[in-house]
């Protein structure tokens, strides 16, 4: 999951009669003087030539970074996967792994030892060609404990890892780059799954030269392979790309330029949307009905389920937790499509951990369905009272807090009292870490590759107690599954066993499966090629503008 | 008069220094891992020791407090944990658009605000004192935060011309300052009406009335030279207060501003950004108040020195 | 004592009294509860109509409703933490003012200090680092909004202390607690009256705004500051929701500002004070 999912996820955001003395005069220059030095209005006007292809974007909240090392969050990885390319990536519309900056790739039958052929053509925004060393160098700096990375664990696996982080190794000794245009990966286990780790952009190929020369400041100087290259970053207001002459693919990108307006709310996005100024917007909540009872704009919606599974977690250590029959009446308790019409639709029912559209999911998993009656039954049986006030802790923000007042409103019918805590970002994770703290929380869970161990073995099995399995839920037959399941590298195999898996979690119901959150955004009837991707930020390269009244 | 200057900057530095124990203080008693803050929610708890560590989070308190005296003494704040800028640089970046809003702001505040407090003064006990005073309590009264709303409901109807939020132009100046000077402009009023109907009441401008002067003249030449100051040194303070940030208004208007960047810091317990804004804040504060000491020094020099501490 | 009230202070008078009744009996006033759905337009808020009069929000909640009961945690917060406040200032500011020298150091150093840190941004990193909760929020609002009262307090103990009685009754031999609890305090009572009346429009606004910021008194108590927040999604299609809470901030600040100042105006004893 990324840190600040609800901060940037599309769905989410959601969210003079100067008196006549002498001295006046002095004082209120010196205060001017004081204050006016390098004030300027706003950013200074960006000049494009005629008829130049450039896509208008606007956000709240600035894009935390375009590190590839450090960034980790949608705003940050739609930026960074167009500046940067990764070995293989996620095709446009799905999560089938497809060739970027290498041509082929093998696996070792027994999953450990990992080979790439690399593009002879691929080159910096510098001009300078990329090789298979830019891509070592990139995942040696995330592994160095001061570049501090929120990436590092995807790679600890590969031989050498560990001395390399502790300073014993000047490299890794499992990255091998026999050639400019070979690397190989070589892991101490079997990781079926290594491969999407590369195809995040935490392993994106970067210029050695460019870190050294900016050194802590390489993230607003950022040097990339991908179709666009930085331009101008304003702090607060202004994030502007331009195309990278270099792109190894001939004709593209189409844009020339993408330019990000930054501080506009969601309210004031539609309204710039509407007036044409920008080309691709998020829906705010207040418009949604609008829009969507508009033939005109709905048509130009665009709409994705996420491979995310939003839920309500609940500490299986504490009372009265403990007991199974409390944890499946709270999920018959909480009306699930009521939250999604809050969520204005942005959501669908979720009836289990993995989402739709996660290879391995599982379509006949019934889950629960809403009927407070039966949950009333349940608390009965388990014998908790009236006074039963269980604290609900979530991230202090607009969205979480209207989302938990609605189950605190559902959990009051069938006499559970919720008090709602809310709390900042790292608060939270600390306190839901804790065996003893949380007892109820709302969370989410977005995945970093397409594969069910992704959810399950993460957030189920004992060996994450205290890191993601916050429920702190375990059962040995889960685990068994799950460390069968990890290393199989045939795939029907591989989903059966966490099939299983998947139905005794949900039977013993340490999460009330809330819903799967939806992406959905409006494009302007010029823009095309714009396409949303299910676990990725949508890729601009390949969008195009068709003559229309242009507003710079 | 170099060493009361001296006095005052050392003085000054105490305080600062004081703030920074405080704020130190406070952001490391959070009982919440800074490192989560670092790491981001995945974090396995080898991802966390490692990021502990670099941060030197393992060493004790005194030690990162020395380390951080040191480093703050050398114009270096650290670097922020979420945004991996260097603070000092975050916070100067912020401040242009902070001191602009700030600076329309106040000036509007005393444009409204004077002449409000003088009507009043000059209608001392009559209707319209009384109206304006409820007025400015009203506008004292108003959440600035409901009134930014309510601009921007007014703006989305009626103004479209106006920008609705960010930072882009002078027309994107007008909402936000309005809202802020409103509250402050109701509050300069009631001072400088205070202040006026106090020195109308001294000997010398009776004395001048005397003389045959007119009230409004009296209260003109007279009266306001005395109450004006007053005033100006409330409104020297409040700048500073101002540039430290202004949150509320900065949120509801998606200003870039210092406001915003605290706002951000506090809710990601990004500590290194939330010591720094602070003690930004802190530092204007004691900047202003130096400077309006030096001011009354330089304005009328009889004030003796000593009394100012 | 014949109470002589002028029309401001009778307005304010009026106006917390208003407040107090509304609170007190919000369940009777109140055609709601504050916290279920009433109506079934989730995500869709209802304008006014004869069934709901100020309109109905996201979650189907009657508003009317909210705002009647919002008045009892603004009263409870905006009260205790005057009282915080009061308490904090006027100990620091007697003892500082009475002892002098390096208490009185001391205790204004440190009050400099708390003076040079934004009381909003200070109440923000106290209340998201302790947990929102109707204690926490009341004493950070008062941890942070005591400096103002303590130097005021300070400046009359002062003043008091130089008075021939004091003087007197500790020539006499009494001890520092009797000479402050029987005559200094006494005689700074008025002022720390008004003070703290002035005090209660200030900690209310600060309530509202860390409420606004999401960290207020966590639902389902309904707040004001919170419906706003809440209702800035919707600012453009459904501004009402956003307008009545804030009338009624308005309207409670505004009563404790008419009390104060109306008191402040028949005193003439403007100058000595510049709260809020």
């Amino acid at each position: 999951m990324r840190p600040s999912r609800a901060l940037t996820n599309p769905a989410n955001t959601r969210r003079a009669s100067v008196p006549s003395r002498g001295y006046l005069a002095p004082i209120l220059a010196a205060l001017a003087a004081l204050i006016l030095p390098g004030c300027r209005t706003g950013a200074p006007p960006l000049d494009f030539p005629p008829g130049a292809q450039v896509l208008h974007l606007a956000e709240r909240d600035d894009v935390p970074t375009l590190d590839p090392a450090i960034g980790y969050d949608t705003a940050s990885w739609t930026f960074e996967q167009m500046i940067f390319d990764t070995l293989v990536r996620y095709s446009d519309t799905g999560v089938d792994l497809v060739p970027d900056a290498a041509i082929s790739w093998e696996a070792s039958p027994d999953a450990r030892t990992f080979t790439f052929h690399l593009r002879r053509d691929v080159r910096f925004s510098t001009g300078r060609t990329v090789a298979a060393a830019d891509f070592k160098y990139a995942i040696e700096r995330v592994l160095r404990p001061a570049t501090n990375s929120k990436g590092m664990e995807y790679f600890r696996a590969l031989i050498g890892a560990e001395d390399f982080a502790a300073g014993r190794a000047g490299s890794v000794a499992g990255i091998e780059t026999p050639d400019p245009w070979t690397i190989i990966f070589r892991l101490t286990g079997p990781d079926p799954i290594f491969v999407h780790k590369l195809a995040m952009p935490f392993a994106a190929a970067i210029p050695p030269e460019a870190v050294n020369r900016w050194g802590d400041d390489f993230f607003k100087h950022v040097v990339g392979s991908g179709p666009f290259m930085l331009r101008e970053w304003i702090g607060g207001q202004r994030l502007v790309l331009a195309r990278n002459p270099y792109y190894f693919i001939k004709g593209l990108p189409r844009l020339d330029a993408i330019v990000e307006q930054i501080g506009v709310d969601n309210e004031l996005e539609w309204l710039k949307f509407e007036a044409g100024d920008i080309d691709v917007s998020a829906i705010p909540p207040a418009e949604f009905a609008y829009v969507m009872k508009t033939p005109r704009l709905k048509a130009l919606t665009l709409r994705i389920v996420t491979l995310a599974t939003d839920y309500l977690g609940m500490n299986c250590l504490m009372q009265p937790f403990t007991d199974v029959r409390v944890r499946r009446a709270f999920n018959y308790a909480i009306d699930r499509r009521k939250l999604i019409a809050v969520l204005n639709g942005r959501g669908v029912v979720a009836h289990g951990v993995l989402p739709p559209g996660l290879p391995g999911y599982d379509p006949g998993l019934e889950g629960y369905s809403y009927d407070p009656a039966k949950a009333r039954l349940l608390l009965e049986e388990a014998g908790v009272g009236g006074n039963f006030a269980p604290q609900l802790w979530i991230r202090a923000d607009q969205t979480e807090m209207i989302l938990a007042q609605s189950i605190q409103q559902d959990l009051a019918l069938v006499g559970v009292h919720v008090v709602i805590k809310p709390v900042a970002w790292p608060p939270l994770l600390d306190a839901v870490r804790q065996p003893n703290t949380a007892e109820i929380f709302l969370f989410g869970w977005e995945a970093d590759f397409p594969d069910p161990a992704n959810f399950l073995d993460v957030l189920f099995s004992r060996q994450q107690w205290g890191a993601n399995n916050d429920t702190f839920y375990y059962d040995p037959r889960v685990d068994a599954l799950l460390v069968e399941a990890a290393p199989q590298s045939n795939l029907e195999r591989r989903y059966l066993l966490y099939r299983d898996a998947e139905q005794i979690i949900v039977r013993d119901a340490p999460w009330v499966f809330l819903y799967n959150p939806v992406t959905c955004v409006i494009r302007q009837p010029w823009v095309h090629d714009y396409v949303l991707n299910p676990m990725r930020p949508a890729r601009l390269e390949k969008v195009w503008l068709s003559p229309h009244r242009d507003k710079e | 008069m170099l060493a009361y200057l001296l006095r005052r900057l050392v003085f000054g530095a105490a305080v600062l220094l004081g703030t920074s124990l405080i704020t130190f203080t406070i952001a490391y008693v959070i009982p919440a891992d800074p490192a989560v803050a670092m790491a981001g929610a995945k974090a396995d708890p080898q991802t966390l020791a490692t990021i502990r560590a670099q941060l030197g989070l393992d060493q004790p308190l005194y030690v990162q407090y020395a380390r951080y005296l040191d480093r703050a003494l050398h114009g270096d704040l650290g670097r922020s944990y979420i945004r991996r800028e260097n603070v000092t640089r975050l916070i100067l970046d912020r401040l242009p658009a902070t001191a602009i809003l700030a600076a329309s702001a106040m000036a509007l505040a005393l444009l409204l605000g004077i002449p409000m407090g003088m009507l009043a003064a000059a209608y001392r006990e009559r209707t319209l004192d009384n109206s304006l005073l409820v007025l400015s309590l009203g506008l004292v009264s108003m959440p600035v935060f409901w009134l930014g709303t309510m601009l921007l409901v007014a703006a989305a109807v009626y103004l479209r011309s106006l920008p609705l939020g960010g930072f882009s132009g002078w027309r994107s100046l007008v909402l936000p300052s309005v809202t802020l000077a409103l509250g402050l402009a109701g509050y300069y009023s009631r001072i400088l009406h205070t202040n006026l109907v106090d020195a109308m009441d001294q000997e010398y401008v009776r004395t001048a009335r005397g003389k045959g002067l007119s009230r409004a003249r009296a209260m003109l030449k007279h009266a306001m030279a005395n109450a004006i100051l007053p005033l100006v040194t409330l409104a020297g303070l409040d700048l500073a207060g101002l540039l430290s940030g202004v949150v509320l208004t900065e949120t509801v208007f998606n200003w870039p501003g210092i406001g915003r960047l605290a706002y951000e810091a506090v809710f990601n317990l990004d500590i290194p950004l939330i010591m720094g804004t602070e003690l930004f804040a802190a530092l204007l504060v004691v900047l202003a108040n130096l400077a309006v000491d030096l001011l009354y020094v330089w304005i009328d020099p009889r004030i003796r020195l000593s009394d100012q501490a | 004592m014949k109470l002589r009230l002028n029309p401001m202070e009778a307005a304010g008078a009026a106006m917390v009294l208003s407040l107090v009744v509304v609170a007190a009996f919000a369940p009777i006033l109140a055609p709601h509860d504050p916290t279920r759905a009433i109506a079934t337009t989730f995500g869709d808020p209802g304008a006014p109509s004869r069934a709901f009069p100020l309109g109905t929000d996201e979650l189907g909640r009657d508003v009317l409703s909210r705002i009647i009961y919002g008045a009892r945690i603004s009263l409870t917060v905006g009260v205790a933490a005057m009282v915080v406040t009061m308490t904090i200032g006027v100990a620091i500011g007697l003892l500082s003012g009475f002892f002098g020298g390096a208490v009185d150091f001391l205790l204004m150093r440190f009050t400099d200090v708390m003076l040079t840190l934004p009381a909003l941004l200070l109440a923000m990193a106290f209340v998201a680092v302790l947990r929102p909760s109707l204690l926490s929020i009341l004493l950070m609002i008062g941890l942070v909004s005591w400096t103002g009262v303590a130097r005021v307090v300070r400046a009359e103990t002062l003043t008091m202390t130089q008075r021939d009685f004091v003087l007197a009754a500790r020539a006499l031999g009494a001890p520092p607690s009797r000479l402050i609890l029987r005559h200094v305090l006494p005689n700074v009572t008025p002022i720390i009256v008004v003070m703290a009346v002035l005090g209660t429009s200030g900690t209310l606004l600060l309530d509202a705004g860390l409420s606004f910021l999401g960290l207020g008194v966590p639902p389902p108590i309904p707040s004001w500051g919170r419906m706003i927040e809440e209702a800035t999604m919707y600012f453009r299609t459904a501004p009402w929701l956003a307008a009545f809470p804030g009338i009624a901030i308005l309207y409670a600040v505004l009563s404790f500002n008419l009390l104060g100042y109306g008191y402040l105006r028949r005193r003439s004893r403007g100058s000595a004070l510049n709260a809020p």
